[in-house]
């Protein structure tokens, strides 16, 4: 493994001053399952690592009725996929959680971390989006908020500057009539990279489906939303046999590369597929 | 002592064999404390690395390793310029002809993407891994090849100068009985396909490592991950030019090896060579990524199959031409292609055959040793196309092949005449748990989810005889309190093998399981053993144990008569109690029988077991239950229930764990496992387990395994018979013809991804 110089910050001002300084050769190391695996691979080739863990106050995470849950940057996957609230107001990132590689790495991955990243295949990225979550950041003494959907240019790559630390994770509350389905698509049941990822998370006024959002994971540069399949429901009546068009919509909105996981051709088929059984399983969740 | 085709004993009851006793590794293995290559740690080590080309075939024009030299921290720096330069094999079986002399230790010309072209040896691994980027390699690209397709077309360039056309790696193997004419002659319905294989790589755990250490005296001591430590001895000793009794290998436990171990690889000789050229140990790890590019994988190819039948479901001519991808070098492909292409010979019975079994060298990574050895790849087509015509004729599946098993006094592929043979009993045994008929008529669905059931069935010899002429080897000795050390050759790859050996030991002495102790894996102590492949461990390595451990009876029973007041053969042991069998309760215990008397010394009892094989055949039948995703063309395995004949069962939990984890392998080999060469330029696409997916525990369906001893063999101990080819033979054709019952598409490849499926169906509804 190449060598690096670790640094441990006790504060987030110490934290975002050291990384605003280090600059682009600076990699934060929260759960450290990705970075460092990518480092002994020499994927990536940080001459400083900066350890976030001695911040106090990350590690929280807290869930309302009213504004929804909130979770640190230190919150681990684990913590999320076996909290109960996560589990009754949010099955779809709780399935998305549960679906990132195995328990031993999900005790030490965090969610923030997964987002951070910015792979276009991360699991919890998809339902963070169709629940409209937000990132909160820090940089040497501003707070801004970042949408989620708005964090990402490419793979790989967010519109995070040097100095940003995102302290945590906002999703806003389930309310009542509202559904929400993640679908990993991949190779295996564990220990996989989605091939494609599905997330929908809608509300429903009756019959009528008066929000829809729907996130497609590995199918382009980045996680997108499928704006124009959302819109053949949104503030429509539900009718199953329009399912398919919305299916046809989104399968048209994503860009697939081929590589030895899936083919291109195929990817967009699975959006297809998963993208009707995501809204019928959403549908069935309210 | 030599004995060929000694009687079994007759016995009907055991006290050790038979029972799964709490393996003797166990202890070691949950604690942390067995010791693998990779633990050993010496004084002043140094840490060695290969650096990889990134070209598939090129002669390299320089080396400057000038600036890798002068790096602070690297002690030494090989290439071809500055190694021995002696042709060698890496299938180290000198005792079989089947071996192909075609690699160097370096060569000045690389014939795949990933090969080793230099090494460095350097104070820690990252100074090591520094300095790889500092070598400078020059290359003149040549011509490259990468389907056997491409290498077999006139004007191919050659990838080694052996006296043959086309790129051979060894003259076809051409194996005829009867009249294949007169069979298709006969024939009601001939069938004719094209079977294309995969390229599945046995991903064991513990990736190739070695330490290497020279005494003063010259001698060489190696610890190395290896299946076959004499095998390694012999290669060492010959390319470094010095006898066998300067080269030792050590090898005590291992992470698996399936197969792959069983080849001589460039960091063994390179660590050799940099552990000379410092005077210091050196310790040589493949990361994961070399595993894959320097590692070996099952041999990929192409199988033209076709056969003849009649309307009332015999088989009346069977003519293949098996062609396998051997990668850049030799390796296995002589040994694979005899075994794989004889293998067609037998399992449905069929007295008209003509084979032709070939390997081509192309520019790919190297085809070698594992488990199924070519038999997976050639039954493969077999069953595929057998289950087809049963479907064509009218036949249930699992009638027609029990009608056309193989059967008692047929001749092998072996050429032996089969004695012992369970693949009836497996198929009906199979077919009663499965409750067959009534599984395979019940409805496949008609949503997006449909099920069905299918049969595939296999048989494997148990030692790599006659192709090689192998012999066990044990010596067993008896110490004075009445416990017992087994030496043997055999290789721990971690199959708990060496328990099933004590347990053999154990049962022949009549002593307890926990009084035998067992010395293995260092080729200066241990007798001769050609390693762990072939099936061969227990039952070669265990009936010569169990020789030696009845020599030693024998001794003890003349040391102890005169005790007792009775001729040996008046006597027998019983749980370590040497007793007079004509009920007269007089007794000895045996530590007391052997213990050195009032100033004499320790009587010496030390038995030596030699055994050299009959041939042996174990039989298997899978039945699977499948699930297929219509929409996205995954299959799932619902169930799987494996009947296997294998004889006297030694340590039923080990049997079943061997059966077990093959299906687990074979499970991925049919449906995902495939290492993936570009083939615009031979790069491996998938070289680490982001992307080459095996199945995991999450992954792995219920099964019921089931192991029938109804056909023991005459030369295993009690009968017993190998089991470790065997299971990873017949999932694949049971899972490829459970999804056409599913969705009547008939597969004829593997793997078979979702992606496949999905083309498939596609295809077949737009024919609808």
């Amino acid at each position: 493994m190449r060598r690096f110089d670790y640094y441990q910050p006790k504060s987030l001002e110490e934290a975002s001053a050291l990384m605003a300084d280090l600059g682009s050769e600076a990699s934060i190391i929260a759960g450290g399952t990705d970075l460092l695996v990518e480092i002994k691979e020499e994927l990536r080739k940080p001459r400083h690592v900066v350890d976030i863990k001695k911040i106090p106050g990350l590690r929280d995470y807290s869930y309302d009725a009213e504004t929804g849950l909130r979770f640190g940057a230190l919150v681990t996957a684990r913590d999320l996929e076996i909290w109960a609230p996560v589990i009754e107001h949010y099955p779809n990132l709780r399935t998305a959680v549960a679906a990132l590689g195995s328990i031993q790495v999900r005790n030490r991955a965090t969610v923030v971390g997964n987002v951070c990243r910015a792979s276009p295949s991360a699991d919890t990225i998809p339902p963070l989006i169709a629940d409209g979550a937000s990132l909160s950041v820090y940089n040497r003494g501003d707070e801004r908020q970042i949408p989620i959907e708005d964090l990402f240019t490419g793979p790989g790559r967010t519109v995070l500057v040097p100095g940003d630390i995102v302290t945590g994770i906002s999703v806003p509350p389930s309310r009542p009539q509202s559904g929400r389905a993640y679908i990993k698509h991949g190779r295996r049941k564990a220990m996989e990279l989605a091939t494609v990822g599905v997330a929908v998370s809608l509300e429903r006024d009756g019959d009528t489906c008066t929000e829809i959002r729907i996130a497609l994971g590995a199918v382009a540069p980045t996680p997108i939303r499928a704006r124009n399949a959302e819109a053949l429901l949104r503030g429509r009546a539900i009718d199953p046999a329009a399912f398919t068009a919305i299916a046809d919509a989104a399968m048209a909105e994503s860009t697939p590369i081929s590589n030895v996981r899936a083919s291109a051709a195929y990817r967009r088929d699975m959006v297809g597929v998963l993208t009707r059984r995501a809204i019928g399983q959403a549908m069935g969740g309210v | 002592m030599t004995v060929h085709d000694l009687p079994v004993a007759t016995r009907q009851t055991f006290s050790v064999v038979g029972k799964s006793v709490k393996r003797s590794d166990t202890l070691e293995k949950v604690t942390g404390s067995a010791v693998y290559a990779g633990d050993i740690i010496l004084p002043g080590m140094l840490h060695g690395k290969i650096k990889r080309c990134e070209i598939a075939h090129a002669r390299i024009k320089a080396i400057d390793t000038s600036k890798a030299l002068a790096l602070k921290g690297v002690k030494a720096v090989l290439t071809h310029e500055n190694v021995p330069r002696v042709l060698h094999y890496g299938s180290p079986h000198p005792r079989s002809a089947s071996v192909t002399r075609d690699q160097y230790i370096l060569d000045d010309r690389v014939r795949y993407w990933g090969e080793g072209v230099a090494a460095v040896a350097a104070v820690s691994e990252e100074i090591a891994e520094e300095a790889l980027g500092l070598i400078e390699v020059e290359y003149e690209p040549l011509p490259a090849v990468f389907t056997v397709e491409d290498a077999l077309k006139p004007g191919a360039p050659a990838l080694h100068d052996n006296g043959l056309d086309e790129n051979n790696v060894l003259p076809p193997v051409i194996v005829e009985r009867g009249d294949i004419e007169q069979g298709f002659a006969e024939a009601d319905l001939v069938l004719e396909g094209e079977y294309e294989l995969g390229r599945p790589t046995a991903a064991y755990m513990e990736p190739n490592i070695c330490v290497t250490q020279w005494d003063g005296n010259g001698k060489l001591t190696i610890w190395s991950s290896t299946q076959t430590a004499f095998m390694v001895r012999g290669a060492l000793a010959e390319v470094l030019g010095v006898p066998l009794n300067k080269v030792r290998v050590v090898v005590d436990h291992m992470g698996g090896g399936f197969g792959a171990k069983q080849d001589l690889f460039q960091h063994e000789f390179l660590a050799a060579l940099l552990a000379r050229e410092t005077a210091r140990p050196v310790r040589m790890e493949f990361s994961r990524k070399e595993t894959f590019f320097g590692g070996r994988s099952r041999h990929p190819g192409k199988i033209w199959l076709k056969q003849g039948f009649t309307r009332d479901g015999r088989i009346t001519a069977r003519q293949a031409r098996v062609v396998f991808n051997s990668g850049a070098y030799g390796s296995h492909s002589p040994g694979v292609t005899n075994v794989g292409t004889a293998a067609m010979t037998s399992l449905y019975r069929c007295d008209n055959v003509h084979l032709e079994g070939r390997a081509i060298y192309t520019n790919t990574p190297i085809a070698g040793a594992f488990r199924g050895y070519g038999v997976v790849q050639t039954y493969y087509a077999i069953d595929l196309q057998v289950d087809e015509a049963a479907e064509k004729l009218g036949f249930d599946p699992a009638e027609f092949k029990l009608k056309n098993a193989v059967r008692e006094g047929d001749i092998a592929p072996s050429n032996h005449p089969i004695v012992g043979h369970g693949l009836e009993d497996c198929i009906r045994r199979g077919m009663a748990e499965s409750d067959w008929h009534t599984a395979r008529k019940a409805p496949k669905g008609d949503g997006v989810k449909r099920r069905g059931w299918g049969i595939g069935c296999e048989m494997h010899g148990s030692s790599a005889y006659p192709g090689i002429k192998e012999q066990g080897n044990a010596i067993v000795k008896m110490n004075e309190d009445g416990t017992v050390t087994l030496l043997t050759g055999t290789a721990g790859l971690g199959t708990g093998a060496h328990t099933a050996l004590s347990q053999i030991v154990a049962e022949e002495l009549g002593v307890p399981f926990e009084d035998i102790a067992v010395v293995q894996g260092d080729t200066d102590v241990v007798p001769w053993d050609i390693g762990a492949f072939a099936s061969h461990t227990t039952y070669m390595g265990g009936r010569a144990a169990q020789i030696a451990a009845a020599d030693v009876r024998r001794q003890v029973l003349a040391h102890a008569a005169p005790m007792l007041d009775a001729a040996p053969e008046d006597l027998t042991i019983v749980d370590g109690l040497i007793m007079r069998t004509d009920g007269s309760n007089r007794s000895i215990p045996l530590g007391e029988a052997v213990a050195p008397q009032r100033g004499m010394p320790a009587i010496q009892l030390v038995g030596v077991g030699t055994y050299t094989p009959t041939k042996s055949y174990s039989f298997g039948a899978h039945f699977v239950e499948v699930e297929v995703d219509t929409e996205t063309g995954e299959v799932a395995v619902l169930q799987v229930i494996p009947v296997h004949e294998i004889g006297k069962i030694i340590h039923p939990v080990a049997a079943a764990g061997q059966i077990e984890g093959g299906i687990q392998q074979g499970i991925g080999h049919t449906l995902s496992e495939d290492y993936v060469i570009d083939l615009t330029n031979g790069r491996s696409l998938n070289p680490s387990f982001v992307d080459y997916k095996m199945p995991l525990s999450m992954d792995m369906p219920p099964i019921r395994t089931i192991i029938l001893e109804t056909a023991p063999d005459p030369g295993g101990p009690w009968g017993a018979k190998g089991v470790g080819e065997d299971p990873i033979i017949a999932i694949g054709p049971a899972i490829a013809n459970a999804i056409h019952d599913a969705i009547g598409v008939r597969f004829r490849h593997y793997p078979i991804t979702p992606e496949n499926v999905l083309d498939a169906l596609r295809a077949k509804s737009k024919e609808a």
